[in-house]
């Protein structure tokens, strides 16, 4: 059955997302002829995942909507010179990751966070099962300080590398297009950045035997 | 030349290293068929997994007025 279908799908979905990129080309050329109209409505497209994805690099609201701004404001200046090689979205991850990385190098408030024992990264001593699910995340503020307090460890470079890969879901190479480095050096930062995180959360969920059920979030 | 079947500290290194990548690989099936029997490792597993989802689920909304104000800002106001 899923062999019928599947093929079905697919298509359907190379249909939609063909389209769709169609009408982003043509709202890109209508805005390097200086048309405010379809910049606005790009701005309109991607704005929500701009602020997003700058809020988690950033994990401050007003420095993610500074980061955004400044972002867009990149985007307007430039468009002209947009030659659609690259999707508008791995451009403007770019703008977001270059700006944020820039502030976060500015502030010099990382580096204290040593990854240069990999093996230390791996704790096989606290293994505990965390019976709990992620799906009320948004509800629950305490637990939302625990996710920001742990993430803020962690260096810019490897949070965005994270970011990217693993939270907005793309893929290894267009990670290291977006951060200028190499395939093996992307695989490296997330490796460690996986390892990291899950240890500092590690440390709520098991080592200070806090009640895990309360981060459920009824 | 590794020979040797993986041990838990190998599995947990391959998971932060693979996760869901190169699942046909040969190195990859051995630690499916280690996960299937260490509930240490499965633990491991679960927890890097759901360290992603917390991550992946805590989303914010850009707010109108946030939205206004970048309009404003980039002189694209009606």
């Amino acid at each position: 059955m899923s062999k019928e279908l599947k093929p079905v799908n697919n298509r359907i979905f190379t249909q939609k997302k063909s389209s769709y990129l169609m009408d982003e080309l043509k709202l890109i050329e209508q805005a390097q002829r200086g048309d405010k109209k379809s910049l606005a409505e790009l701005v309109k497209i991607y704005e929500q995942t701009v602020y997003n994805f700058s809020f988690k690099i950033c994990r401050n609201k007003e420095r993610a909507e500074h980061t955004m701004q400044e972002t867009f404001l990149s985007m307007v200046k430039n468009i002209k010179q947009f030659s659609g090689q690259s999707k508008l979205s791995t451009w403007l991850y770019r703008v977001v990751s270059n700006h944020c990385l820039m502030l976060a190098r500015n502030e010099s408030k990382y580096g204290y966070t040593s990854f240069e024992d990999d093996d230390a990264l791996i704790d096989e001593k606290s293994i505990a099962d965390w019976k709990v699910t992620p799906d009320r995340v948004t509800e629950n503020n305490e637990l939302k300080k625990i996710l920001d307090s742990a993430i803020e460890k962690l260096p810019a470079d490897y949070r965005v590398v994270f970011m990217l890969r693993d939270v907005e879901g793309l893929s290894t190479e267009e990670t290291a297009k977006i951060v200028e480095l190499s395939v093996p050096a992307v695989k490296s930062r997330l490796h460690r950045a996986r390892a990291f995180l899950r240890n500092e959360l590690n440390k709520t969920f098991f080592e200070e035997k806090m009640d895990i059920n309360k981060y459920e979030g009824t | 030349m590794k020979e040797h079947k993986p041990n838990c500290k190998d599995v947990m290194i391959h998971i932060c290293d693979n996760l869901g990548e190169e699942l046909n690989s040969s190195k990859c099936i051995e630690i499916k068929a280690h996960l299937e029997d260490c509930p240490d490792c499965q633990h491991y597993f679960n927890s890097v997994e759901t360290t992603i989802q917390f991550y992946k689920k805590y989303n914010v909304q850009i707010s109108e007025d946030a939205h206004n104000r970048l309009i404003e800002f980039l002189g694209l106001k009606e």
